[in-house]
């Protein structure tokens, strides 16, 4: 299975739905399918720049602190490019970026 | 009438071979030839870095000024080396190709390099082009969705244009094409995305590829012995992306390879030749002459690509041709280059992987982190796979035979994933999660420093403290070495003490290749200026830093 490893749902899950730190702005809720499918197209595609779970970035971002509420420019800049990241709008589909919008909001905050 | 024609044609012809660069002066380039140019990538084939140039010394350097800068219009970054003929600079990056007038910094040409945005994708670490040839009238450079194309070094229109590989299966350029021995050649990027490195050779006047040397071994080959007896060498990595230096009396050129594909071992048992190694090969055919591996095995991401630095030393009380070059996996190499045969290795920044290199058997004696590290243990390894060295070329005094360099000392937290990779062609292609281990407080970054080839013994080291050095240096005979900060100064530093003498805050991160020349006479020394084009170049710059390329070019103050 391609780069499958996903610490931060090692643990196991309880919840099949999961969702942000309680806030107006909570992002999801989000299925479980779709934060493991997130994090598994982010440790393969993402980790390098981004760095493993979001730890250790190479680049200029910090995901971990992506604001909740501006999701329409997560999914423009991941399918558009931004600055030095490329388009990945060739390479996924819509609810793939969907699941690593998921993965960024939920996926290591459990 | 006819008499006269050809008469006319012999004379047209004989007047354009006169103002076009030739296979002669790339010869003599760095090698005694006109100080007035600087036709090759490294200044010489040797790739030693050094100017015999004095005018710019220790007592001068103080009056060393501006005289230009041009915008470059890039936030990507620049890592490229100039190169100057007949007054003229040519600079490239990876959106374009620039001439101007080296005096003043007028443009004579602009030509773009236009590529699909999503080639990104396949490009691991940081967009970048790291310079162009020059022969025979034209410039010669590649672009990042592996194109090579021909200029009229005139006036910059693309003369042809040749597919070098497949970008959407992961391949691209970010090194210089060079010119030897008549045969236009250029590497490859592409190590983290499975694909199988080469070194293609190419006719200069037509762009039509002579041949292609793959640096994975396949059946039918001797060295298929080192792979799996399955396809694992289609995806085995070795890319070429650092310009190969060449000795014309060898008629050897020497290219340097990547990391194997995956980056995890596992799937790929053996030493898997010709990954992480130097290959002597004929430039006319590309044949292999002889190998060395640097790192048998490779599954640390040490790169063996970068500098193959030629030069002519004393070993044991006899003058050897030899071959240096500081590798990532952190141990710095001298190699008998007629032979291949290893002559010195010892280590220049701190190393856990391996305790030594046998000068008997050539391979490296590795550790008990090693052990761990293939048994799928998370271990601390130094040097980080960034490496003790990375792309950034040191420079050669042959004078005072030592070596200058920037070393970086990092360490990283490294471990070889349980689940192998599953290959798709122009994605990552990895199986291994590695982390940067924090650094304790006090510690540098790295050095910039001064070091004997053969020992890795320094003259001295100045350690780097707010961030680390990605620059390549300059050696000159006025005993001053160049080189630059990611904070923007680019600083000339004595060759004995490594005190910086003269520094100048350009106007973004200097990470590139500093020249030196003269024009009527007067010395310019010439440099890009703009972070990036190495992703790692970039940690801990936010907001701190600001990218944007230009050249800055310099000279004493005018009386």
């Amino acid at each position: 299975m391609a780069g499958s490893k996903a610490p931060g749902l090692a643990a196991g899950i309880a919840l099949a739905v999961l969702t942000a730190t309680a806030s107006a702005q909570a992002p999801g809720p989000f299925l479980k399918e779709q934060v493991k499918l997130g994090a598994d197209i982010y440790e393969r595609n993402c980790a390098p720049c981004h760095g493993p779970r979001m730890l250790d970035s190479q680049v200029p971002v910090d995901l971990r602190k992506f604001p909740p509420e501006q999701k329409d420019r997560f999914i423009t800049s991941v399918t558009k490019g931004k600055n030095q990241m490329p388009p990945w709008g060739g390479l996924f589909k819509p609810e793939e970026i969907e699941a690593i919008w998921a993965y960024v909001m939920v996926g290591e905050k459990q | 009438m006819r008499k006269l024609v050809w008469s006319l044609v012999f004379f047209f012809a004989a007047s354009i071979t006169a103002s076009a660069q030739t296979a002669q002066e790339l010869l003599r380039d760095g090698n005694g030839g006109s100080t007035d140019n600087v036709l090759t990538y490294g200044m010489g084939y040797h790739q030693q870095r050094y100017s015999p140039l004095t005018q710019i010394n220790r007592k001068t350097v103080k009056r060393l000024v501006p005289v230009w800068s041009v915008s470059l219009a890039n936030e990507f970054g620049e890592q490229g080396q100039p190169l100057v003929y007949n007054g003229v600079l040519y600079a490239a990056n990876v959106k374009r190709v620039v001439a101007v007038e080296a005096a003043t910094g007028k443009q004579l040409w602009m030509t773009p390099l236009e590529w699909d945005a999503a080639v990104a994708r396949v490009v691991c670490c940081g967009l970048s082009n790291r310079g162009i040839a020059l022969y025979e009238g034209k410039v010669f450079v590649a672009s990042l969705d592996a194109f090579i194309r021909a200029l009229d070094a005139k006036t910059g229109k693309e003369l042809w244009k040749t597919k070098v590989a497949e970008w959407k299966d992961g391949y691209s350029i970010t090194s210089a094409p060079t010119v030897a021995n008549g045969v236009l050649m250029t590497g490859m990027t592409g190590g983290e995305y499975g694909v199988r490195g080469f070194v293609a050779g190419y006719d200069p006047e037509t762009g039509k590829e002579l041949w292609r040397r793959f640096m994975t071994a396949g059946p039918g080959e001797k060295a298929y012995e080192t792979w799996p007896k399955d396809d694992a060498y289609l995806r085995g990595g070795a890319s070429t992306w650092i310009t190969g230096s060449y000795d014309p009396e060898l008629d050897l050129t020497y290219w340097g390879t990547s990391n194997g594909g995956p980056w995890t071992a596992v799937p790929r048992p053996g030493d898997n030749l010709w990954v992480a190694s130097v290959v002597a090969m004929r430039p006319k055919t590309g044949e292999i002459v002889w190998h060395y591996q640097w790192t048998p095995a490779e599954t640390y991401d040490f790169d063996g690509n970068n500098e193959n630095l030629l030069a002519d030393i004393v070993v044991g009380g006899t003058k050897r041709k030899v071959l240096i070059h500081a590798d990532r996996n952190g141990f710095l190499y001298t190699l008998d280059r007629a032979s291949g045969k290893l002559l010195a290795a010892n280590p220049y920044v701190k190393v856990n992987w391996a305790e030594r290199i046998d000068l008997a058997t050539g391979r490296p004696v590795e550790t008990e982190v090693a052990r761990k590290l293939r048994a799928g243990e998370k271990v601390e390894v130094q040097p980080r796979w960034t490496g003790g060295k990375n792309w950034m070329p040191m420079a050669f005094n042959p004078k005072k035979g030592r070596i200058y360099l920037p070393m970086l000392e990092e360490t990283s937290v490294y471990q070889l994933n349980k689940d192998l990779p599953v290959y798709k062609a122009g994605e990552r292609y990895m199986g291994v999660t590695n982390t940067t281990a924090d650094r304790k407080p006090g510690e540098p970054w790295g050095y910039l420093g001064a070091l004997d080839p053969l020992t890795a013994k320094p003259a001295w080291r100045v350690p780097l403290m707010e961030f680390p050095s990605w620059s390549g240096m300059l050696s000159t005979a006025g005993g001053l070495v160049f080189s630059g900060l990611p904070t923007g100064e680019f600083l000339a530093l004595d060759e004995d003490t490594g005190k910086v003498l003269w520094q100048f805050r350009t106007g973004s991160g200097v990470n590139a290749q500093p020249i030196t020349y003269t024009i009527n006479g007067r010395q310019y020394v010439s440099v890009l200026s703009g972070l990036g084009g190495g992703t790692s170049s970039r940690r801990g710059t936010t907001g701190k830093v600001q990218p944007g390329g230009s050249v800055w070019t310099f000279a004493l103050m005018a009386d």
